[in-house]
């Protein structure tokens, strides 16, 4: 259930520590969706899950070059398709 | 070329300055470079109306010309959602008044995060200004395998490209060489969709129709595509004369670059409220659903645009050498980016274009960066050394700080004696005594302090671990209804809750970043300190260091859980906004540099010194008359003397058998007589304590004091306390001071034993004493939960635009200091 692939792919926040994949889709409040866009999450970016904070929320990604932190309510917008 | 620049204190635009702005995403080093251009020729102030720091200088360019360089705030993005990026995004569209219209436009960006940093390039490209790259961190992006040409990238771009090492000052002068030659960079066409195109088109077309002189934009580059014209719909033979077919398409290029801007939802102030009203509105709603049918959305397909450019921009912009460092998909031809040696090849974007979905991922950060976060954000490791890195800062700032502190005090209470004496006697040597050396020399002392505070602050902000600390408290931050954002804003407040709250305008959500604001007061700043010191020491002085320390570090807890126990409720019942969120960049590490460093302590220092010796000279003045006036008459000056009590001499010498009784009467006559002298000194002393104290009983303050006891009796303070504690809603500190002016020993020494002695034998009419470790706990925890600085209600009011805040703020937190010390000494007393 929890890694279920659908035709969007699965939630950013789903990925595992060391996975990577791309951008299938970004949904979300207009606000948010521009700003994850405006980062870099555009679809067929490549995203690489770096870690996950102490306590577990937010999560640490790679993409473009750097890293940028969210936590999981808000990676759970960008859609991921997995290798 | 001197001439012009130096000295001159007013920073203020003059005709025939270069008007520059320095733009760039946050972290970019946009401010060592504006350090680095501007030295110390910087003025800083607010913009009008917002709280968003204006940071301008001038800069020599050579030739006798000069620049003013306004330094925008750090935006990721020209669409704002933040006060921060729409103060940027208008001073770029030349919106502001109060600001001159940017002639060149420098913008800073990352070499070794190239891509999200092109993003704001691409759109300042649309923006259509005369530009310069300037290309900051070379060295990292080195360090990590990124070979990038400012050559090609200049090609890419069209616009001159100048590599520098801001920290180093490396390419400085290059880069005030290159804004001579700055240069509009030529539109790209960008990918869109052909319906979208088609769409924007259609509006444009529109727009130009309807253009009855509404508020639309000006300034705009245009379209990033062809804008087609009558040869396109005859099979390329123009149909009218080819002039007039050029100045429709300009038209139109303008106007489509608006509805472009309409369609992908920027609501810019310049945009008037077109969007909003019919039939713009309407033809928008229209174009919108058509596009959906397609299954485009005109935001996304904008942003994906940009970065389809920025990709090929970047790919192309790497030396050949190093391009197998990239793992990119098979996108890229190799050849093609080797033939791009030819100048004239390297505008045509079609070359750059990569087809497909490639993209380079390069690795994130440096290795050593990510060894550092190893640690820094492990499971257990991550916590245990945030843990020790708040408690250095915290030694640092009380211990470290002591004896530079000691000596501060020193060398006021020396500069208050030296001037003492030359003064006239009389109200004028009182005021500088007791008013301004008490009360400016009490703040002063703190000068210390700060600056260990904000050097560190500084360094962990430099470093790059600050990022690190909000993550890794996100979580807890968020459960009480704040943001890991807030963690440097409360951590900031430690120190003075000043600029705490101003560093919480980073927190985009509204009611986290009041909620931050509104609970920035509880925690213990540095103000509260000799407070705490002064009766942990009076009442506590018997028990151990650690006890004492116990207390002290229960007096920051109490801060902390009030902060968040408000935080929650600020959460439960506030409105519902938009959705919380966390969206922060994780730079790679960077040694401190001194400079910065030593900057930040200079400014914030220098800031805190004006503050003392403007606000608080002002405040103790106006309290220290408040404690002078009205002066006892001399019958009421005669009856507090008569009033004082008198010591008697003793002559109780015990009998020692084997004294000749000589020698016992010579004893006695010597101890008589010096007995006699001590007792009149004893005597005298005890006159001017209690004229000094009937004075203070009767002047203004004094009874003032008496009308507020009532309210304070529950809490286990008497009068002389609500003295105390209205001196202390100047400046927390005063307290102390004013405690010494209270108690008659001189506001010099206030804080060596006498008057802990004094105020632990003071005794109340009933002859209990009016200090017990219980008042004093109590005393403690007011000044942990009482709203009682002026400062930060002023700051509040500036920060939030309103007096709705710093007026709940005092009600809000005066009335629990009220009842938590209320519970506190009444359930104690009982007990005890």
């Amino acid at each position: 259930m929890k890694h279920q692939k659908t035709a969007d792919g699965i939630g950013l926040d789903h990925l595992q520590v060391g996975q990577h994949g791309r951008v299938v889709s970004v949904s979300g409040e207009p606000d948010l969706r521009r700003r994850l866009l405006e980062m870099g999450f555009t679809p067929g970016a490549q995203v690489e899950v770096i870690r996950r904070a102490p306590l577990g929320d937010p999560i640490e990604f790679g993409l473009r070059g750097y890293h940028l932190s969210l936590r999981a309510d808000q990676a759970r917008h960008v859609r991921m398709q997995t290798p | 070329m001197s001439t012009c620049c130096e000295g001159t204190p007013r920073l203020n635009w003059r005709p025939g300055d270069v008007v520059i702005a320095l733009a760039g995403n946050p972290n970019s080093g946009k401010t060592t470079i504006f350090n680095a251009l501007t030295g110390l020729r910087q003025k800083v102030a607010n913009y009008p109306g917002v709280t968003v720091e204006k940071k301008t200088g001038r800069c020599p360019l050579g030739g006798g010309q000069c620049a003013l360089i306004i330094d925008l705030p750090g935006t990721y993005s020209l669409i704002s959602r933040s006060l921060d990026e729409t103060v940027a995004m208008e001073v770029l569209r030349g919106m502001r008044a109060d600001t001159p219209v940017p002639d060149v436009v420098v913008v800073v960006v990352d070499a070794s995060n190239l891509q999200r940093n092109l993003y704001l390039v691409s759109q300042l490209v649309e923006l259509g200004r005369p530009m310069v790259v300037a290309l900051n961190m070379m060295d990292i992006a080195q360090r990590r395998g990124l070979r990038i040409s400012p050559e090609r990238l200049s090609r890419e771009l069209g616009v001159p490209v100048v590599p520098v090492v801001g920290h180093k000052r490396q390419g400085i002068d290059e880069l005030k060489r290159a804004i001579q030659y700055a240069r509009i960079s030529p539109l790209p066409e960008w990918d869109l969709p052909r319906e979208m195109q088609e769409e924007l088109l259609v509006v444009g077309g529109a727009l130009a129709i309807l253009d009855d002189n509404e508020p639309l934009p000006k300034n705009l580059a245009g379209v990033g595509f062809r804008i087609p014209c009558c040869a396109d719909l005859a099979g390329g033979t123009h149909v009218c004369p080819p002039d007039n077919c050029r100045a429709a398409q300009a038209r139109l290029q303008r106007y489509t670059a608006v509805a472009e801007r309409l369609l992908v939802g920027d609501r810019a102030a310049d945009m008037g409220d077109v969007a909003g009203r019919d039939p713009v509105a309407s033809l928008l709603r229209a174009a919108e659903s058509r596009l959906s049918a397609h299954g485009i959305d005109a935001m996304q397909a904008d942003i994906e645009a940009h970065y389809r450019w920025i990709e090929g921009v970047a790919a192309q912009s790497l030396t050949p050498a190093c391009e197998d460092l990239l793992p990119m998909e098979s996108g890229i031809v190799g050849e093609q980016t080797m033939t791009l040696d030819g100048p004239s090849e390297a505008h045509q974007p079609e070359d750059a274009r990569i087809t497909g979905q490639t993209l380079a991922y390069a690795p994130p950060t440096t290795h050593a960066s990510e060894q550092v976060d190893q640690v820094f954000l492990h499971k257990i490791w991550g916590m245990v050394c945030f843990v020790a890195i708040m408690a250095t800062l915290f030694v640092s700032i009380f211990w470290l700080a002591q004896p530079l502190m000691d000596a501060t005090k020193a060398g006021v209470t020396w500069v208050g004696e030296l001037v003492t004496p030359l003064l006239p006697v009389g109200p004028v040597r009182d005021l500088w005594s007791q008013g301004i050396v008490a009360g400016v020399g009490g703040v002063v002392v703190f000068v210390p302090q700060i600056a260990i505070l904000f050097a560190f602050l500084a360094m962990l902000e430099d470093s790059g671990y600050l990022a690190r600390a909000a993550f890794l408290m996100d979580r807890i931050l968020s459960k009480v209804g704040l943001n890991g954002k807030s963690f440097i804003p409360l951590l900031s407040s430690f120190a003075c809750a000043i600029p705490g709250i101003m560093a919480a305008r980073t927190i985009e959500n509204r009611r986290e970043r009041l909620a931050t604001i509104f609970v920035a007061p509880f925690m213990s700043c540095s103000a509260r300190l000799p407070v705490y010191g002064l009766l942990i020491g009076a009442f506590f002085g018997a028990y151990s260091a650690l006890v004492q320390g116990g207390i002290l570090l229960s007096m920051y807890l109490i801060g902390i859980t009030a902060a968040a126990g408000t935080a929650w409720l600020f959460k439960l019942g506030g409105e519902k906004e938009a959705a919380s969120s966390f969206i922060l960049e994780l730079p790679t590490y960077k040694i401190p540099q001194w400079s910065q460093v030593l900057r930040a302590v200079y400014t914030n220092t220098k800031a805190f010194i004006m503050k003392a010796g403007t606000i608080i000279v002002c405040l103790s003045v106006v309290l220290w008359a408040l404690m002078y006036y009205p002066r006892l008459s001399e019958q009421q000056i005669a009856e507090a003397e008569a009033g004082a009590k008198t010591s008697f001499v003793g002559t109780n010498v015990d009998f020692k058998p084997g004294i000749s009784l000589e020698r016992m009467a010579e004893i006695r006559a010597k101890m008589h007589e010096k007995d006699m002298q001590e007792a009149v000194e004893q005597n005298r002393k005890n006159k001017e304590t209690s004229v000094a104290a009937e004075q203070l009983r009767q002047s203004t303050a004094g009874r003032f004091g008496h009308l507020i006891e009532p309210v304070i009796k529950p809490l286990g303070f008497d009068w002389k306390m609500g003295v105390g504690l209205v001196g202390a809603f100047a400046a927390r500190e005063v307290f102390v001071s004013t405690m010494g002016i209270v108690y008659s020993v001189g506001a010099e020494d206030e804080n060596t034993a006498p008057l802990e002695q004094q105020m632990a034998a003071d005794k109340s009419a009933d002859g209990r004493p009016v200090w017990t470790p219980l008042v004093a706990i109590s005393l403690l925890i007011w000044f942990v939960l009482a709203m009682q600085c002026m400062s930060t209600l002023a700051i509040v009011r500036r920060e939030t635009g309103s007096w709705k805040w710093p007026v709940l703020m005092l009600v809000y937190m005066n009335a629990l200091a009220w009842v938590v010390c209320f519970s506190v000494y009444q359930v104690g007393s009982r007990l005890i």
